[in-house]
């Protein structure tokens, strides 16, 4: 019974939090030289979006979302994401495998060489991508790589590569990280000791060991991913979901098929969040019979 | 133990760039060597801006045919300051608050992590965008002061829930330490233990705090602008040829403006956009690399304690071959 309180209480919390949250610009409002304080309209409007929540008016929404073909743009983008997410992990547990196995000394030039990736803004490296493309084009002629999203095509290979390059340098850190840590492991020095070799030591035992904290990484790395995707979508005119919840914001569009759009958008971090939290309960449930 | 050779190289590069920025109008062109045209000696013209770099325009010329370097240098004042300003902001009204619910109202910190729910699942630059359109969205003929009261207003707020729970973890964690603890069963009251037993910690997280705020204000600002939600809003007329209908021109010449103003050339002047964004990465790596220190500062007092505990274990020697005899020849 308390649970179901407190659960209540926190269901009103979040749809009051988000409620206040959008609608912030309606109790500050601009005044001709200074900025005003409106509680009346703040409140006027926090009602209306309210009720806007709850009412059922499913053929108009529909109406909508047909015409903003949001269930093609919605599959468009969610095939980039998964796309470059799976791209990501393959690419950086390779790298991570193979820096692992080079010499001492390259891989710690390689370890110090990556620091210089966290700084990059991903507005530069959408840019260098875009530069890059159409130098190419205008260099060779050649239109092999499609960038712009115009008249309704749906490139892959340049949003995909675009999106996915700073967060593979932050995976691939991340991975490093635990890796090194995981070196003076018991079981590992236990291996070592054995005399398995250093190969598959690190691919049968330390990446077993790992997987729940790359699974637990995956939300900052699809986070990222998401904010990405919205600006490479925007700024190759590609007609994925992300543009056409701009054109919601833009137009002014209903609130609540704003609210759906949103919880579609945040859907993937659900997933990954329900997944992580599987995980950590697994492992806290195994620790337990263990001890 | 603790060094601060990078922090300090790294704001004095900034405070460089700032000064420089602020005395701008006591050196620097008035109009940026505004020039659009280049005639030859007949009176023919031979180019129209923008200009690619050369000599003559060291980082190349924007569509209104000013200098971009000088409009850079102009800039950076309006970005480094506002930038900062919000960071500081950001974390002083946070940490306080975070403070304030670890001490005073522990119970009350899972329903603030609910109410701000929302930033952990939309990402901020939407949320920005959303909150900031009703006013920086469109022209509009209000004073720019209160549109940058407004907007930094938002900047803060969109970062204030993050740097509270953060600040609120990190004060849980030291209360569980053991002077606070010790602290505590002596009779120390909770400003007390705030005040001398939290501040010296309040003091390194503080800048550490603010250099990261510091870096996503300018990560959001720069993605703000690129949406034409200038800081201090949208100037009519500012780009020649597009008088009707007006197409939106930076009032302040901010970075993040000019990579919004310019970005509709970016296939006939890739340069007018790629500096500001070069720009941005350099402060940001600077940053980056004060801010790596600053961490590595706080984790060294860590650190330095486990090694100590590692030299306890046994010490595994290797003896030679020779070091043995047989008992039994």
């Amino acid at each position: 019974m308390k649970r179901l309180f407190r659960g209540l209480i926190r269901l009103v919390l979040i749809v009051a939090g988000f409620l206040f949250i959008f609608n912030l610009p309606s109790l500050l409002g601009i005044g001709k030289d200074h900025i005003e304080i409106n509680f009346e309209r703040f409140w006027v409007n926090l009602t209306s979006d309210f009720q806007f929540l709850f009412q059922s008016n499913q053929d108009k929404y529909l109406e909508m979302l047909k015409k903003l073909h949001i269930v093609e743009s919605y599959q468009y983008t969610m095939t980039i994401l998964l796309s470059s997410l799976l791209f990501i992990i393959f690419l950086a547990m390779i790298t991570a495998i193979l820096i692992f196995l080079s010499p001492e000394k390259v891989k710690n030039k390689l370890k110090s060489g990556l620091n210089f990736f966290e700084g990059i803004p991903d507005l530069l490296i959408i840019f260098l991508f875009q530069f890059f493309v159409i130098t190419l084009y205008k260099s060779t002629g050649l239109k092999f790589l499609q960038l712009y999203g115009l008249f309704g095509h749906k490139p892959y290979f340049v949003p995909i590569m675009t999106v996915s390059f700073l967060p593979f340098f932050l995976l691939l850190q991340f991975l490093i990280k635990i890796i090194d840590e995981e070196q003076y492991q018991q079981y590992v020095l236990y291996a070592k000791a054995k005399g398995m070799d250093r190969i598959r030591i690190l691919l049968v035992h330390i990446m077993r060991n790992i997987f729940p904290l790359l699974i637990l990484q995956l939300r900052t790395i699809v986070w990222i991913l998401l904010s990405n995707i919205y600006l490479v979508e925007i700024l190759f005119k590609i007609s994925g979901f992300n543009q056409q919840l701009f054109k919601i914001i833009f137009m002014d569009g209903e609130f609540s098929v704003l609210v759906l759009c949103l919880l579609m958008l945040s859907f993937p971090l659900v997933v990954i969040e329900t997944a992580g939290w599987f995980i950590s309960k697994l492992i806290k449930g195994k620790g337990a019979v263990s001890i | 133990m603790r060094n601060y050779e990078k922090t300090i190289i790294g704001s004095t590069l900034l405070l460089l760039l700032l000064i420089m920025s602020l005395l701008y109008p006591y050196y620097g062109p008035k109009d940026f060597n505004h020039q659009v045209l280049v005639k030859n000696e007949q009176g023919d013209i031979i180019g129209r801006a923008p200009f690619p770099p050369s000599g003559q325009h060291l980082l190349g010329t924007n569509r209104n045919g000013e200098d971009m370097h000088w409009l850079l240098l102009y800039g950076a004042k309006f970005t480094l300051i506002s930038a900062f300003g919000v960071a500081l902001l950001r974390v002083f009204l946070g940490g306080i608050f975070g403070i304030f619910l670890s001490m005073w109202a522990p119970f009350l910190k899972g329903y603030v992590k609910d109410f701000f729910l929302t930033f952990r699942y939309i990402p901020s630059i939407l949320i920005a965008i959303l909150l900031m359109i009703p006013i920086v969205g469109d022209f509009n003929d209000v004073a720019v002061s209160s549109i940058v009261t407004y907007q930094i207003i938002i900047l803060v707020f969109i970062g204030f829930p993050s740097v509270t729970i953060f600040a609120s973890d990190v004060t849980d964690q030291l209360l569980q330490t053991s002077f606070v603890q010790s602290s505590k069963l002596m009779g120390a009251g909770k400003l007390h233990i705030v005040r001398k037993q939290l501040m010296p910690y309040i003091r390194s997280y503080g800048i550490l705090f603010s250099v990261q705020q510091f870096i996503s204000t300018l990560h959001i600002t720069m993605q703000l602008g690129l949406f034409g939600m200038f800081l201090g809003g949208r100037n009519r007329a500012g780009v020649m040829g597009y008088e009707e209908p007006p197409k939106p021109a930076t009032i302040t010449n901010e970075w993040a403006g000019l990579i919004g103003q310019n970005f509709s050339e970016f296939v006939r002047a890739p340069w007018a956009i790629l500096t500001p964004v070069f720009g941005f990465f350099i402060v940001i790596v600077i940053v980056n690399m004060m801010k790596n220190e600053l961490e590595g500062n706080l984790n060294g007092v860590k650190v330095v304690k486990e090694k100590k505990k590692k030299d306890l274990s046994p010490k595994v020697a290797a003896y030679s071959a020779d070091q043995f005899e047989f008992v039994q020849k």
